[in-house]
Formats: structure tokens, sequence, C-alpha cells
């Protein structure tokens, strides 16, 4: 186990010079320069091919891409799909031509992209991987039972065991057992796409603020309407709260709700951005300064940055699971009557298992 | 496979440290809420001065000045709270 990490830790130290340098040494070598800012805004924006790396000249060299298909509706005219291999390097094709990774056509009129962009095709990756590892531990639960876990079920048990314990028992209450598939979901979803993001050649998927979103929007739907009276009465009739300024705190509370999932989507999709931001920002030093001296410095805060970004990885899936948990806990918890100032709490259980 | 799955176990060493996660991730979101009520209560303001064409912002003044009572009043009212 130690030698399998020490060899994972390799891998993924190895990723932050193998990665970058093969498309920008030719940039900075040329007579033009090198602009980081283009470099790190497309290696963390999305794109119609999976572009890998680029052996020799930027012009004459060999591109290592994965075409990608291009799914395009224009009204009127229908449906195309073809390679994004046609539209490589400016190409037009039937009409349709890419300008900084956006399908326009040629005569201006409405294009609806479809396609199956690097972010969707890591999607539906990630979205593959996600159902053969947790296929495989719910078959070891069936086969086993109760039973001491096994291979790669023993490593994910304690991870879900604590999201059940830790995260959904104690945020939610009694009723958290509806809610475990969603927050398992999302916390497996987050943490394997951050990890997927930080591979040499991997999608920015997580760090993507569209995916942020609907992950957010999902987290709102579901507090929304597992939501009960009380978390309605919180809001609208807010205990403690004088009578004359509620006019002023009901805006304030249904600002709240929307709020709470708008910091989930920004906190996820910022700390990933930023993290490949500040990676890929040191890599650059070294081309800015067009000095070997330098790398080792870089280089030794890029791997520095790469670690803190595994650790990155599983607590922004944490935070987003934890208030998730904390957000749906708020709307199925039930009414206290310590929002009243009336003593309650602890007291007030006791008295109820006396009574029965 | 819910039957099967192992029971949680007590476990006390542990529960500060979550607990502790919990009230950091409450008073984030208090921050975050803050500044969307004085934003929004701004921008509504501003909306309405240049929607009235008024020659002096009273709009924009008044509806600041209320964003922020609003949000340093909910501030205490969260921080004050028992949990």
């Amino acid at each position: 186990m130690k030698r399998l990490l020490l060899a994972l830790l390799c891998l993924f130290s190895f990723s932050v010079y193998a990665n970058e340098p093969t498309s920008t040494q030719e940039e900075a070598t040329d007579k033009e320069a090198f602009s980081p800012g283009e470099m790190i805004l497309h290696h963390i924006g999305d794109a119609h091919e999976w572009h890998f790396a680029t052996l020799g000249d930027e012009e004459h060299g060999t591109h290592l891409t994965l075409p990608l298909p291009v799914i395009a509706f224009r009204p009127g005219k229908g449906l195309s799909v073809f390679s994004s291999s046609q539209l490589a390097e400016g190409k037009t094709y039937d009409g349709l031509k890419l300008e900084h990774e956006h399908l326009v056509s040629e005569d201006g009129s409405k294009v609806y992209d479809f396609s199956i962009t690097k972010n969707v095709a890591s999607l539906m990756l990630s979205a593959a991987l996600l159902l053969l590892v947790f296929t495989s531990v719910a078959r070891g639960y069936a086969k086993r039972g109760s039973g001491a876990p096994k291979g790669i079920q023993s490593f994910f048990e304690p991870i879900i065991v604590f999201v059940r314990d830790e995260v959904a028992k104690k945020s939610i209450g009694p009723k958290y057992e509806r809610y475990m598939p969603y927050l398992l979901t999302v916390f497996f979803f987050i943490w394997f796409n951050n990890l997927l993001g930080l591979v040499p050649g991997g999608a920015n998927l997580t760090g993507n603020i569209a995916v942020t979103l609907t992950l957010a929007v999902l987290t709102l739907l579901i507090t929304l309407f597992s939501s009960n009276k009380n978390y309605w009465h919180h809001i609208f009739a807010t205990p403690g709260v004088p009578k004359a300024l509620l006019p002023i705190m009901i805006p304030v509370e249904i600002i709240g709700i929307f709020v709470k999932p708008f910091s989930l989507m920004v906190r996820l999709f910022a700390n990933i951005t930023a993290g490949h931001i500040v990676i890929l920002s040191f890599i650059s030093l070294i081309f800015i300064f067009r000095n070997i001296g330098v790398a080792p410095v870089t280089l030794a805060f890029g791997l520095f940055i790469n670690m803190l970004e595994l650790l990155v990885a599983i607590l922004q899936a944490y935070i987003f699971t934890l208030l998730t948990a904390m957000y749906i806990g708020g709307a199925v918890e039930e009414h206290h009557d310590a929002d009243y100032q009336m003593g309650g709490g602890n007291g007030a259980d006791e008295a109820h298992a006396h009574a029965h | 496979m819910s039957a099967s799955f192992p029971p949680s176990e007590p476990r006390p060493d542990s529960e500060g440290n979550s607990d502790r996660m919990r009230a950091v991730a409450r008073y984030s979101g208090i921050a975050a809420q803050m500044i969307a009520t004085i934003g929004l209560s701004t921008w509504a303001g501003y909306w309405l001065d240049k929607h009235f064409q008024t020659k002096t912002p009273w709009f924009t003044l008044s509806l600041m000045l209320l964003g922020l009572f609003a949000a340093l009043y909910n501030v205490i009212r969260s921080v004050t709270k028992e949990h």
C-alpha cells in the first residue's frame, strides 16, 4: 500500500512538469512572445478537441489530439454532426468555424452548440468510472453482507461511513437516510472529478462554472422540495424578530435562500480554478524568465501546490457535501421550543420521554 | 444493502472536529449573505434612481443604508442565536 501511494505521488508530481512545457516550449523559443495568460486560460477552459501535447514545432510538429464530435443545430439548416478535426487550425466546415473555442457560423446566424466537448467527454468518462467503481463496491456488500469488506470495497467503506455518520446524520438528523444517495453521489462526483482534473491532460471539469451551477441548483431544488412548515415559518415569520422589522427581514431571508447555493457554486469553481492557475503560473515563470536557473524553484513550488491540490480535491468535496447536508438539515428540521426562548432543549426532550 | 452496512459506532474523538467544521460553514454563509444583502439592495436603489431619473440618488442612498442595517441586524441575530 505504501509503495502504491509512493508511486501515485511520483505520478502526480511528474504531471506538473510533464504536462505543460511541451506545448509552451516552442512558443518561448519562437520569436513571438510567450503569453502566460493565454496559455493558462486555454488550459483551464473547455475545448472542442482534447489536446494532450505538441511534439516539435507549433506549426509543423505533431499535435497529440483526440478529435471529439461537434454537434451543431442551426434553425432552418438543421443538425450537423462532424469531427472537430474538420475545424482544427481555424478551418471552416459546413459554414461553421471556431472563434476562441466558440462555435459560430460564417454568415453570423444563430448556432446552438451541443458538441461533445472536452468537459462533456470527461464527464462521461468519470460517470463510467464512478459506475464501475461503485457497482463493484455494491456487489461486495451483496456478496459478503456485513462481513469484512474486501478489495476496493474496503477502501471506500470508511469514506461512505464517514459521509453517513459525520455529515448526513449530524447535519440532517433522523431523516438523513433518504438524502444519502444524493450526498454520496455529490461527494464522490466532485472528489473523482477534482482528481481527474489533476491528471496530465485531464479536463478542468469541477473548475467549470456550468458544472458547479448544476450541482448547486440540484442542492437548491432538493432543499426547497424537502422543506417543511417550520422552514418557511423561519423565513416569513422569523422567531425573535419584532413584527415591525419583518418587511426588512423577509427579503434578507429570501436572499439567503439563493445565496447559499450561489456560494456553493462559486466556492467549488473558484477553488479548483485558482489551484490550476497557480500551478500553471509557476510553470510559466520558467518561460517568462527564459532561464533554467529558476526551474528548480518554480518546480518545487508547483509540486508543493500540486500536493496541496490533492488535499483540496477531497476537502472541497467534503465541504460541498457538508453544506448541502446542512441546508437540507435546515429545511427538514422540526420545530424547537428553544427558538422562542422558552427553555426547551434537552429538558423538553426528557419531558416528552417521561410522558410516553 | 443498508441492512448489511456496518452500524455506526459512537466516536467521541472525532465529534468535536466535525462540529467545528459545521460552525465554520455556518459563519462563512453569514458573510456571503451580508455581502449579497448590501449589494442587492444598493443595486435595486441604483436601478430605481435610473428608472425615475432622480436628480439626487435618494433611492441608492436610502436602500444602501437599509441594506446595511438589515445585513448587520441579520448578522447580530445569527451569531447571538443559541444552537
